[in-house]
């Protein structure tokens, strides 16, 4: 079937447009010939970069979100196919989120705009030069005298400083707004400590961590960071792990990763916080000497009082604050976006004096190397005051969308119709592009140059990784050639490009110490940027402010019977991930669901209300409604409804437009507010005759009692116990064989016999037998693997209704089982999985295929030969684990639409319709190793071959390596006491070991 | 069918009886090549012309052991000539391969039945000697192959066992 | 013998007899050609069904993973079922020598061979690059590439292949000298016709002599034939590790229910067709009532294998055994699993009564709980069992579409297309068979039982 082979659609003459670096080759070929042919074509004129066949890396940064991770960007015949974490990089080393591997599907989205476009009178979009284009813009603000506002988003850098001075030299006015800007621990900050700054945290030298509803794993400041920090801490090695509790009214991925969850009353955490900082001054010395100020301040908050509030016993706070304070050092952080109520600041300055009582500042809470990302709502609200008074004649809205992150109550859309001439520089058209009179698309992060000021020493370069994909134009760009079309006063802005500007900015940087300039900036570039140790943190102490904590409750609007929890995913964040195929079809961590929004109930509350998981439901808060399928979920307090943001778009591409209902839509404004409030309201809810299947991945959410994910407490796990004793000697029960010594004697035998009767032929001789090690005390679950293994392996997304379908083929899923949370007092308990091929030494799945496609390698690998397959799916259905998936229709020409196609691995085959697929184990990965260690002539070394989901794993979960090397990492880890196989009672021998899950038991 | 009739007589018989007794008749006057027409097998007509057992099951046999060894031979060559690793199994696993050859054993063995019946139907074809559409319905028939002179001493012992009808050929 | 003879067929002679049969092959009646009409159109719906699935891919029906076989392989077993009782009464009765088989053996072979070309489809339809199917087949290619040969699958192709050979033969082979009987009754093109089909055949002694002989090795063939196939086919199940199919009862459990479905077709098709073609002193009561004591058989046999599944699935205490079988009896798919209970292994027991057995009304009405429960057993077994198998976060339930039901009907087009295009062209009672059981008439009284 020719048709359905995947290089169809390639356009030849499209892939030469984006053939990398290599311009002069791409234009001396691109006259040639105008029919499409089906194959690659090899350079004409060869460029040094550029090696047909072998991945050229480049270093940038990424720009997904505000923490500003290095990445790796992986280029084949001058396609960036693949982003990956740069290991030299401070924060994420080598890591990388989904979010940030999805940038990918940002460079290549088909939502792109081919180039410039005005309204026209009639209010359509006509197509401009890029000269045409600069000149009405050049106009406008040249002439406009003043009058100008810039709206752009966060993020220091040589490109920010331009855009100020470009703007203060026009006379306007900038704010930079990016919607989770954490205002309120800003502001916290500057109260209690008199620092204008956000904290960094050192999670991996925490013993004890406790969050107040900051989802530090998801969306918190630096998840990938704040990851690998956990992960080190709370990842049990030798008989320590550090203890993680979470305080909050609904178990978020972060509560989930938590020993203990308490489900604490919506915007109650200051009250909490203020009660353990209390017992701790009462109970124990050795807190700062100027914090006993605080006891006057602390006195009426005791445990008594504050579990009135907040619905904890006091007696839980106690031990809280206890524990909290005999591990030292500790840490609590408070300050996410779902927890961010009227009263957020009062919350975050508790959470810093509990900090500063239990002696944590300047050990795990540091202050002075983050720098301000940007200007905070307030700043954005006084802008939109002014808009709405018609004082605006020109405004530029650059890498933000206010009018989809602006809750509608707001009333931005008016404030900014107001505006006479509104331009946008978004590469795709949001709901504010759309809403503008010009747009000028700019260069995606990988397509220009650029660099970000992360925080002190540390400056992330960017460069282009490729030629355009679309007729964009950096924004740097068109500053420059709008100010020199302007001239005057503007005429100092004299650079000809932005990338000689940044030159000049760095050669700066270089002189500042003294290095050679192009040598500094060489080597800055291969590195990724600038990465020099943070400078020494200041000393902290008390501000005069500090008297002032206390707590007065989250102050809610409207009277419905429920708190409404409007909270961002780790898939979405603030809406800017909701056109990325592979973040829609990554499930929520939490809840499993894809391409669609939700409403969270507790069961409790649902039976109360007599609704069922699929019933639409429909959220009426006083500023507006919201219409979403419920979800019931165990781990919302009960009393609360809560709702995903970053659906509901009204524009922003073809996977966005139209896709569930915008949480914004419930919230007041937060007019006259520093920052806006998210848990702000009480919503009623109505039932709906609707009904709307739940595109959940997940069948059934308990493991019955399966050994799939195995859990042990921390004291059996010191005993050195492997998971079954350790089952049994919590359960009191014994193991039971049910065959005797010479029955097991003679299964044994016979298997021995078996395999040997299999070493014939090509398996004859020594070969490596490929494992991998999962450490389930690790994983949190953050399914950044998962998108890793959609990139490399050409994984096609099949969209919501195929999802409904069950048929979505991500080869690797984390199954998220819960744990108690029955019966009424017992502690709900959430366990993640990385469910892949086990590739089986006896698989059960090879056998059943009458054709061989499915058969078992030399080198232990599970093999599916994709050519050989006829599709009777009979090796699915006698795969215990189900990690085998069915190409039902032509996903390989539904999944890639132009230009998603380029994103295509040219390592991996891309399967026709009616072929099993499955997890390789990255076979491409192991031959590519092989090969170039023959190349190299030595024996391919441990750590050689790493596959995309262990490398991208910020926890470092997974070990991948050769079980029959003794020296290999792989086997030592397989080898732990807590190693247990997935169904091991089948006798399938998977080649992949989980680590038992450790954990801190509230008693015992 | 324009192939000229062997000269013989031919007569139909409406009772058993009396067709049983011709052939005892015609054997006892040393008649050894009669052609009995029937419309079903009956015990009687077997019992008087007293043929031995048809060795078809020769064929059956034969059929069947072919059959049984090329199933096992088919799977084990064809299993070492690529040999795959599945399941941990052995290249070539005789217990999954029984059923193979048992399957072939029963085809073959039908088949090769079937192609003894043919054959040996072919020894004595009917083509070219008298047929008489009654013979498929109820009468029974018996022809005597003889050359016109001896016709009418055949005709005569016919009609003394109580044929119904007699046919000369050449008519 | 001869008594029992007398019994079947009161007065008739041989000449009657054939005069009878040949008299079915007469002009079709209206029924006739209205029920031929339906059926083709029944399966040209079937045909574009099948279009739809080879343009778009098996995404049209209803598979909803981890159930990745569902209504095809469901309705392939229910076809190789049907088959398996025209076989039973043509070849292991034959072998029994039971007489009442005579009458009937003719139309169930003929259901038997009809049945296994409808089931022979689906290994087809199903797959998923239905275009190389023949890759399934061991034949010389140059890359030396060979199938499979411990693949279940591989063995259904053996058997099933192996089964519509030797039942296809079984059928021509019996039927040839009744083609010569028709052949001297008719005439003009239609005797050039059967005398083309008859093979020359003309009744003389010596290939009668070969005849008798080699039918009954071919009968003795095709009883072990006929076990080993739907053995093969509960293999297909029985050999993978999914709790619900992992049984080592489901070997004969199948033989039975196959042979249990077949005679539920037998009635389904016998009851019609017998008012159709005037056949009612040819096919009596009597046969009736001897089939409905084989259906009595076989239901309480799938009786005792269904309580021996779920009292397995108890007493092994292997847990997922157990959760396959709770929920199949009280989950999602609880109706179909009570279903095919009340259908089989109750509705059967009905026929411990005499008047029932001889009722042909009743018996159709059950015939048609048979197919239906039949159907849903292994709709049952296949479905439920993969919807919730080992892994709990992957279960799922299957939702069939208009794709999975367009080929069922397809199905039944094609099959009786078939059966009714066969009962007017060849005799659907044995004629020579039945004249071996009336005597001949003799000049003598008294000589001779």
């Amino acid at each position: 079937m020719a048709d359905d082979t995947p290089s169809n659609g390639i356009n030849r003459r499209k892939f030469l447009t984006v053939l990398g670096v290599a311009g002069g080759g791409t234009a001396a070929l691109s006259g040639c010939s105008t029919d499409r042919v089906q194959k690659l074509v090899p350079y004409l004129v060869q460029s040094e970069d550029q090696v047909p066949g072998i991945p050229t890396v480049y270093a940038s940064t990424c720009t997904e979100c505000a923490a500003g991770c290095g990445l790796h960007v992986r280029t084949r015949e001058g396609r960036a196919i693949k982003l990956e974490g740069n290991p030299a990089h401070p924060i994420n080393a080598g890591t990388l989120c989904a979010r940030g591997q999805a940038g990918l599907q940002g460079l290549y989205n088909p939502g792109r705009l081919s180039g410039p476009m005005a309204r026209g009178a009639d209010g359509s979009w006509q197509e401009l030069t890029w000269e045409d284009a600069i000149a009405r813009l050049a106009e406008r603000v040249g002439g406009g005298a003043g009058r100008l506002a810039v709206i752009s988003g966060a993020g220091e850098g040589t490109f920010a400083d331009l855009l100020a001075e470009w703007t203060a030299a026009l006379g306007g006015r900038l704010v930079r707004y990016e919607p989770f800007d954490h205002e309120p621990l800003r502001a916290a900050n500057r109260q209690v400590f008199g620092l204008d700054q956000l904290p960094s945290h050192d999670f991996a030298r925490a013993r004890h961590i406790v969050s107040f509803g900051a989802d530090f794993l998801e969306t918190w400041l630096a998840p990938v960071e704040q990851q690998r920090g956990f992960a080190a801490a709370h990842g049990y090695r030798d008989g320590e792990m550090a203890k993680h509790v979470y305080v909050g009214p609904r178990m978020s991925l972060t509560g989930m990763n938590a020993d203990e969850w308490h489900a604490s009353a919506p915007g109650t955490e200051a009250v909490v916080a203020l009660a353990m900082a209390h017992v701790i001054l009462a109970e124990r010395s050795g807190a700062p000497s100027d914090a006993n100020a605080l006891r006057g301040v602390l006195a009426p908050y005791t445990p008594e009082m504050a579990a009135g509030e907040c619905g904890l016993s006091a007696d839980a706070i106690r031990l809280l604050a206890r524990e909290f304070a005999s591990a030292r050092p500790s840490l609590a952080v408070t300050g996410g976006v779902a927890m961010q109520h009227r009263g957020a600041v009062e919350a975050c300055a508790a959470v810093n004096i509990l900090n500063y009582v239990a002696g944590n500042v300047g050990e795990t809470v540091r202050f002075g190397s983050r720098l301000p990302a940007a200007d905070g709502y307030g700043a954005l609200d006084g802008l939109i005051a002014t808009m709405a008074a018609g004082e605006v004649g020109v405004v530029l809205v650059h890498e933000a969308n206010p009018l989809y992150a602006v809750p509608k109550a707001r009333g931005l859309a008016d404030a900014f119709a107001k505006v006479p001439f509104k331009v946008s520089t978004a590469s795709v058209l949001d709901e504010t592009a759309a809403a503008c009179d010009l747009v000028l698309p700019n260069h995606h992060a990988l397509e220009r140059w650029d660099d970000r000021r992360i925080r002190a020493g540390v400056v992330g370069l960017m460069q282009p990784v490729m030629e355009p994909v679309m007729g964009s134009m950096p924004t740097g760009d068109v500053l420059l050639k709008t100010a020199q079309k302007i001239g005057g006063v503007m005429a100092r802005f004299a650079a000809p490009t932005f990338e000689a500007h940044l030159k000049a900015a760095w050669a700066e940087l270089a002189r500042q110490r003294s290095a050679s300039a192009p040598v500094f900036w060489m080597e800055a570039l291969q590195r990724g940027g600038l990465y020099e140790a943070p400078p020494a943190p200041p000393g902290v102490r008390l501000a005069a402010g500090a008297e002032r904590v206390g707590y007065t409750g989250p102050d809610l609007d409207g009277e419905g019977a429920l708190v409404f929890l409007a909270y961002p995913t780790s898939m979405l964040f603030d809406g800017r991930g909701a056109n990325r195929p592979w973040l829609l079809e990554n499930p929520d961590p939490v809840t499993k669901i894809t391409w669609q929004s939700w409403v969270e109930l507790h069961p409790d509350t649902a039976k109360d209300l007599d609704v069922r998981e699929g019933e639409i439901v429909r959220l009426v808060s006083p500023h507006g409604t919201l219409e979403a399928p419920a979800y019931l979920y165990a781990g919302v307090r009960t009393g609360v409804v809560a709702a995903p943001l970053g659906y509901g778009h009204t524009e922003y591409g073809q996977y966005a437009k139209g896709r569930g209902a915008n949480a914004l839509d419930l919230l007041d404004g937060g007019a006259g507010r520093a920052f806006l409030p998210y848990l702000s309201t009480r919503v009623r809810l109505e039932r709906t005759r609707g009904y709307q299947k739940v595109a959940k991945t997940e069948g059934n959410p308990r493991q019955l009692g399966r050994h799939i994910a195995e859990a042990m407490s921390l004291p059996l796990a010191r005993q050195g116990l492997d998971p079954r004793q350790a089952h049994y000697a919590e359960t009191g029960g014994t193991p039971h064989e049910i065959n005797t010594e010479r029955e097991l004697e003679a299964i044994a035998g016979f298997a021995a016999a078996q395999q040997a009767a299999t070493k014939l032929g090509n398996y004859a001789g020594e070969h490596p037998r490929w494992g991998m090690v999962i450490d389930l005390a690790r994983c949190t679950g953050c399914s950044s693997c998962v998108t890793a293994c959609y990139a490399e392996n050409n994984i096609p997304t099949v969209g919501e209704d195929e999802v409904l379908r069950g048929r979505e083929m991500s080869w690797l899923r984390i199954e998220r089982y819960f744990e108690g949370g029955e019966e009424p007092g017992e502690p709900l308990e959430a366990r993640f999985v990385p469910m892949l091929c086990q590739h089986c030494g006896n698989a059960p799945c090879e056998p059943v295929c009458p054709v061989y496609a499915a058969y078992h390698t030399p080198d232990g690998l599970n093999a599916q030969v994709y050519n050989r397959c006829v599709g009777t799916r009979y090796c699915s259905n006698n795969c215990p684990y189900k990690v085998r998936y069915f190409n039902w229709h032509a996903y390989n020409k539904t999944a890639f639409p132009e230009p998603l196609h380029l994103q295509l691995n040219p390592d991996v085959t891309v399967r026709a319709r009616g072929v099993m697929e499955k997890c390789t184990f990255c076979v491409q990965r192991i031959r590519g190793a092989q090969h170039q260690a023959r190349l190299e002539d030595r024996p391919l070394a441990d750590g050689d071959v790493v596959t995309a989901c262990a490398q991208a794993c910020p926890s470092g979960a997974i070990v991948f390596g050769d079980l029959n090397d003794p020296a290999s990492r792989a086997r030592a880890a397989a080898a732990d006491h807590r190693g247990y196989h997935a169904l091991e009672d089948l006798n399938v021998r998977p080649v992949i070991t989980y680590l038992a899950k450790v954990q801190h038991r509230t008693e015992a | 069918m324009t192939a000229p009739k062997i000269p013989g007589v031919l007569a139909a018989f409406a009772h058993i009886d009396a067709a049983t007794d011709a052939i005892k008749a015609l054997r006892a006057q040393g008649h050894r090549d009669l052609t009995v027409y029937s419309a079903a097998p009956n015990h009687e007509l077997d019992e008087a012309l007293a043929h031995p057992v048809s060795p078809v099951r020769l064929f059956t046999l034969l059929g069947g052991l072919t059959g049984c060894a090329s199933g096992f031979a088919m799977t084990i060559w064809m299993s070492r000539d690529w040999p795959v690793l599945v399941g941990g199994k052995p290249i070539a696993a005789v217990p999954p391969y029984v059923v193979i050859a048992f399957e072939l054993t029963i085809l073959l063995g039908a088949l090769s039945t079937v192609a003894g019946l043919v054959l040996l139907s072919l020894l004595k074809p009917t083509g070219r000697l008298l047929y008489d559409a009654k013979f498929s319905d109820d009468h029974v028939g018996i022809f005597v192959p003889c050359a016109p002179e001896q016709a009418q001493r055949v005709v005569e012992l016919f009609r003394k066992a109580g044929s119904v009808e007699v046919h000369h050929a050449p008519a | 013998m001869a008594t029992m003879a007398h019994e079947q067929h009161p007065a008739l002679t041989h000449g009657e007899v054939t005069r009878d049969v040949v008299a079915t092959l007469g002009p079709p009646s209206r029924g006739y050609v209205l029920m031929l009409g339906g059926a083709v159109a029944l399966f040209l719906v079937g045909v574009i069904t099948f279009v739809a699935l080879l343009k778009e891919g098996l995404g049209l029906a209803g598979y909803q993973p981890p159930v990745m076989w569902s209504v095809y392989i469901t309705t392939f077993v229910f076809w190789v079922g049907i088959g398996h009782a025209g076989t039973l009464i043509s070849a292991i009765l034959f072998l029994f020598r039971s007489p009442w088989r005579t009458a009937v053996y003719r139309a169930t072979e003929a259901m038997t061979v009809f049945a296994i070309m409808t089931a022979g489809l689906f290994p087809i339809i199903h797959i998923g690059r239905q275009w190389v199917f023949y890759w399934l087949l061991p034949y010389p290619n140059q890359r030396y590439l060979w199938p499979n040969f411990k693949s279940p699958l591989l063995w259904d192709v053996f058997a099933i292949g192996t089964y519509l050979t030797v039942s296809t033969t079984f059928l021509v082979v019996g039927l040839v000298p009744d083609i010569a009987a028709v052949r001297d009754k008719v005439s003009g093109w239609r005797k050039k016709l059967y005398a083309a089909c008859s093979l020359g055949w003309t009744g003389s002694d010596t290939q009668w002599r070969h005849y008798t002989r080699a039918y009954l090795y071919l009968a003795a063939l095709a009883t072990p034939l006929v076990l080993s196939v739907h053995s093969v086919v509960s293999w297909d199940f029985a050999m993978s590790i999914i709790p619900g199919w992992h049984g080592t009862i489901f070997a004969p459990y199948f033989v039975a229910g196959a042979i249990y479905s077949g005679i539920g077709m037998v009635f389904t098709l016998l009851i019609p067709l017998r008012k159709l073609l005037k056949l009612e002193h040819l096919i009596t009561e009597y046969h009736f009532d001897n089939l409905g004591k084989l259906t009595l058989l076989t239901g309480s046999i799938l009786f005792y294998a269904y309580a021996m599944e779920y009292f397995v699935a108890w007493y092994s205490g292997n847990t997922y055994e157990q959760t396959t079988f709770y929920l199949r009896a009280f989950g999602p798919m609880w109706w179909a699993g009570w279903t095919m209970i009340i259908c089989n292994a109750f509705v059967s027991q009905l026929l411990w009564f005499r008047k029932i057995r001889t009722n042909l009304t009743a018996l159709f009405i059950i015939s048609i709980f048979i197919n239906i429960g039949m159907w849903f057993e292994r709709y049952v077994i296949i479905v439920s069992s993969l919807s919730n198998d080992f892994t709990p976060y992957a279960w799922d339930q299957l939702n069939p579409t208009w794709a999975d039901w367009g080929i069922l009907a397809g199905s039944f087009g094609w099959f009786a297309m078939y059966f009714l295009l066969f009962a007017k062209t060849f005799p659907v009672v044995a004629i020579q068979e039945i004249k071996e059981m009336i005597p001949m008439p003799r000049k003598r009284k008294g000589a001779h039982g």
